[in-house]
């Protein structure tokens, strides 16, 4: 399998995917700025969730990042390097929102995935034999070999999502982009998918998620960024994912439950609150951390 | 009615001369549509089609061969369009509206003022059959550019359609592409604009990618199903107006637009008729 | 030189084709407002040409070309609508298809039946050439049309802006679907004299893509796109004596122009009021305290 990411060599990886954002400000050309002073690093073995309110410039990082938008001030750079020559180095792979696609395009499943394996042929982009195996391998990593010659719209939500997730480990990219992966999956597609993350992780990427899905990113998420048009707090997620920041950053716009439990016999207080955006729960403890959250379909899938 | 009535087109010259030129022309043009059909460009070609008229003019009066000027035109047309759309809070159809109308505007104008031996009628309906050597020479080099370059960029510019992120990912220009690729529709339109001109250029853009959606679900079966059907309707939209005495353009569309309409109605997966019998064979499994 | 610019102004015909071209712009100019926003330029264009047999065949029978035109305009907009819902090629390309179909329908019926009228007078207009009768129609058209817009604006405005609204308080949204593709044939049929089927889509999107970047307020945008086509077209007929022709050509060339002004010149709107805005709002936030909530957030 290795001789498909010719360009990367093991061992120099963790140096080279770094992901830094430095001071970035965006404006677009209607005069809005979507962006200003966004600072925050992020280094491989990591997943870092994006969190954020909608128009709180989530998306416009990302295009940044992807170099999309080239930025009003500031720079990213990724190893060191600017994003366009990360890219040609194919360091970069994008997943993209489940909307974005035109799901009635003429292309199958195989097409998809051997469009991660573009930055590798030749000029014609006729698929070598590696590539082709490179392409399966993906898939059956992803388990969805028997799905190969179906076009993209016959597949359900999550086989679709699945059908990304393998065209950006075709395209061996070393830090990983995916912009709102859980909206519309079933549970099953959801732990599938967080599984996959981790193991990317244990193989030193780096993988940036954009989510809503608040109560989730305590179960996989090691990092957080919190950001309305400029970052409001980054860090782990144990020290990042407070009660306070959260509040700062949404506001009034999610439902706020406290529970007390006064009649507990010792005294001590058991009070915890639940901050929820009617996705799943997130649970603080009295002292505004993160009580120990449930860890979603992975138990009962292995099971099954 | 006898075989030697049937054959009699063939036996002129210049009518077989409209019949290559047709479908070389309209090959190309179906090749080009599939991608437009798939962006949702179709009022891409629409526009570039008629913008390429000052342009026309203006080769004419600096005397350059009338595609250089027809096609920097189209990319002035093609290219203003976005960066006006970039930079202003209109919607892109408006400002596509606005553009095109623009320099055809000016094009009719400007055409006013010089006396020329180009016919205004030729350009906007075209006229196969009386076509000149200079202008079917620049028509085949305009088409065999456009086939070649596609042919090698065909890949990275569907990709570029599918999914412009992924397309920067894997470190492709994304801006080099959608360039070349407007590029390459303005060199088809001049090319076509001397056989069928500007307004029936337009059905050409889009109606044999409409055929091949309908039929197919790969892009290169869609793509043959296409430059095939093109190609048919060239020929036979040639020939009838032979017999009719019509307008030959007119003529091909038309035949475009029936194979279009069967294909609606009895393609094997996506046509009407077998959408109804599917549904009708649902409805009756389920009352089992 | 006064006594040049005057000239025109000498002749009958010019002075109708100045007063009729006036007419027109201004009801153009204020259903290009809907247009607009409703993102239906492509739908303009596409009537303007699909009228092109109708037209041909009222000719052709000795009928009032503007009843063949409409029918012609309706009939495209329901094949439109038939196969939109019954395939699954996208809403652009069904237009597509079916307008140039109409269109080869008629360059096929006048190249076969030659009469008294030419395709390129359909393509391009000639309002200095119109006949009484025309004139009568094309006035009557906007009258009409002029009256419903004035009556059910505030309708068609819901209805354009947010159609499930307009449905949840018991507009017909149907019937005024129904009403603004009619209006929208009947322009065109009127415009169709005056500039051509090829140039009917500017006035019909033109001088409300200029309104808009130069107001927020629909009634302003109306009144202003009103104001722009009767002026441009009075204009652009004026000076097209001088031109020798090309009528079409030069009202929407004037459009364009101003069009351009507005986009970079616009007070809120304009490129170079953006550029300013977006310079101040970096500036403003980076001085502002507000820039850095959190102090340190290097080496994570």
């Amino acid at each position: 399998m290795s001789h498909g990411s010719t360009k990367l060599n093991k061992n120099d990886i963790s140096s080279e995917i770094d992901l830094h954002v430095n001071e970035v400000t965006v404006a677009y050309n209607n005069g809005h700025v979507a962006l200003f002073d966004t600072t925050f690093d992020l280094g491989a073995g990591t997943i870092c969730a994006l969190v954020g309110v909608n128009g709180s410039g989530k998306s416009t990082l990302f295009k940044t990042i992807m170099g999309f938008l080239t930025p009003t001030r500031g720079s990213v750079t990724i190893g060191g390097k600017p994003v366009q020559v990360a890219q040609k180095q194919n360091m970069v792979a994008y997943i993209p929102q489940a909307e974005d696609v035109d799901w009635a395009f003429p292309v199958s499943v195989m097409d998809v995935v051997l469009m991660g394996r573009y930055g590798y042929m030749n000029f014609l982009r006729i698929p070598r034999a590696t590539d082709l195996e490179i392409a399966i391998e993906s898939l059956r990593r992803v388990n969805m070999l028997d799905y190969k010659e179906r076009q993209i719209g016959e597949l359900s939500g999550g086989q679709k999502k699945r059908v990304f997730l393998a065209r950006a480990l075709a395209q061996r990219g070393r830090i990983v982009l995916l912009d709102e992966p859980f909206s519309g999956v079933d549970v099953q597609t959801e732990a599938a998918i967080i599984e996959l993350l981790r193991e990317l992780r244990a193989d030193e990427h780096l993988i940036l998620v954009s989510t809503h899905d608040l109560g989730l990113v305590p179960s996989f998420c090691d990092q957080v960024v919190i950001i309305n048009r400029t970052v409001l707090a980054a860090g782990p997620t144990h020290d990042t994912f407070t009660q306070e920041n959260l509040a700062r950053a949404f506001g009034g716009t999610l439902r706020d439950l406290r529970i007390d439990h006064t009649d507990a016999p010792d005294g001590t207080s058991n009070e915890f609150r639940v901050l929820s955006d009617d996705e799943e729960p997130l649970i603080f403890g009295h002292d505004g951390r993160l009580v120990d959250h449930w860890h979603p379909g992975i138990d009962e899938e292995e099971s099954k | 009615m006898n075989l030697s009535y049937l054959i009699e087109p063939f036996q002129y010259r210049f009518m077989v001369e409209a019949m290559l030129m047709a479908a070389l022309v309209g090959g190309t043009c179906a090749v080009l549509s599939c991608y437009l059909v798939l962006k949702g460009w179709s009022l891409m070609g629409d526009a570039v089609s008629h913008a390429v008229l000052p342009g026309i003019v203006l080769a004419y009066i600096v005397g350059a061969p009338l595609a250089v000027g027809a096609f920097l035109a189209g990319l002035l047309c093609a290219s203003g369009t976005g960066w006006i759309t970039n930079h202003s809070r209109l919607k892109g159809d408006a400002v596509m509206g606005v553009v095109f109308t623009g320099l055809f505007a000016l094009g009719l104008v400007m055409f006013t003022k010089v006396t020329t031996d180009v016919h205004l009628n030729h350009i906007l309906f075209g006229s196969l059959l009386g076509i000149e050597r200079s202008d079917m020479l620049q028509a085949v080099i305009a088409a065999t550019l456009t086939l070649v370059i596609l042919a090698v960029v065909r890949k990275d510019i569907l990709l570029y359609l599918f999914d412009a992120n992924q397309a920067r990912a894997v470190g492709l220009n994304t801006t080099f592409l959608h360039y070349l690729f407007l590029a390459l529709l303005s060199l088809t339109i001049v090319a076509a604009l001397q056989a069928v001109g500007i307004i029936l250029t337009v059905a050409m853009l889009i109606v044999p990618g409409c055929i091949g959606l309908l039929l197919s679900d790969r892009f290169g079966r869609m793509t043959a199903i296409a430059s095939g059907a093109a190609i048919f309707s060239a020929i036979a939209g040639t020939y009838l107006s032979y017999f009719l005495n019509g307008e030959t353009g007119a003529c091909i569309v038309l035949t475009q637009a029936i194979i279009l309409t069967l294909a609606a109605l009895f393609g094997p997966k996506y046509g009407i008729l077998f959408r109804a019998r599917a549904a009708r064979r649902a409805a009756a499994g389920r009352e089992q | 030189m006064i006594e040049l610019l005057l000239t025109p102004l000498h002749y009958e015909y010019m002075i109708k084709a100045i007063v009729v071209s006036g007419v027109i712009g201004g009801v153009c100019g204020l259903l290009s407002c809907f247009v607009t926003l409703k993102g239906w330029s492509l739908m303009g264009d596409a009537l303007s040409h699909a009228i092109v047999p109708g037209v041909a065949v009222a000719y052709l029978v000795g009928l009032p070309f503007a009843l063949g035109a409409f029918a012609s305009g309706l009939l495209a907009a329901v094949v439109m609508g038939v196969v939109k819902s019954k395939t699954r090629i996208r809403e652009d390309a069904v237009i597509g298809i079916v307008f140039t179909t109409f269109f080869a329908a008629g360059v096929l019926m006048i190249s076969l039946f030659p009469s008294n009228i030419s395709l390129k007078t359909i393509v391009l207009g000639n309002i200095l050439g119109i006949a009484d009768s025309d004139i009568i129609q094309m006035l009557a058209i906007s009258a009409v049309a002029l009256l419903v817009l004035v009556l059910k604006w505030k309708d068609l405005l819901l209805f354009a802006f947010d159609p499930n609204q307009a449905q949840s308080i018991g507009l017909n949204t149907t019937r005024l679907n129904l009403m603004l593709l009619i209006l929208l044939a009947a322009t065109a049929v009127a415009a169709l004299q005056a500039v051509g089927a090829v140039l009917v889509i500017a006035m019909l999107v033109t001088p409300g893509a200029t309104a808009y970047q130069l107001t927020d307020r629909f009634g302003r945008m109306m009144l202003l796109a009103c104001g722009m086509g009767i002026v441009t077209s009075m204009l652009g007929a004026y000076i097209s004596y001088f031109l020798n022709g090309s009528t079409g050509g030069c009202i929407v060339c004037l459009q364009t122009l101003v069009f351009l002004m507005a986009f970079f010149f616009a007070p809120k709107y304009g490129i170079v009021a953006a550029r300013r805005k977006a310079r101040r709002t970096t500036d403003a936030l980076l001085i502002s305290g507000d820039a850095h909530p959190v102090p340190a957030l290097r080496g994570l």
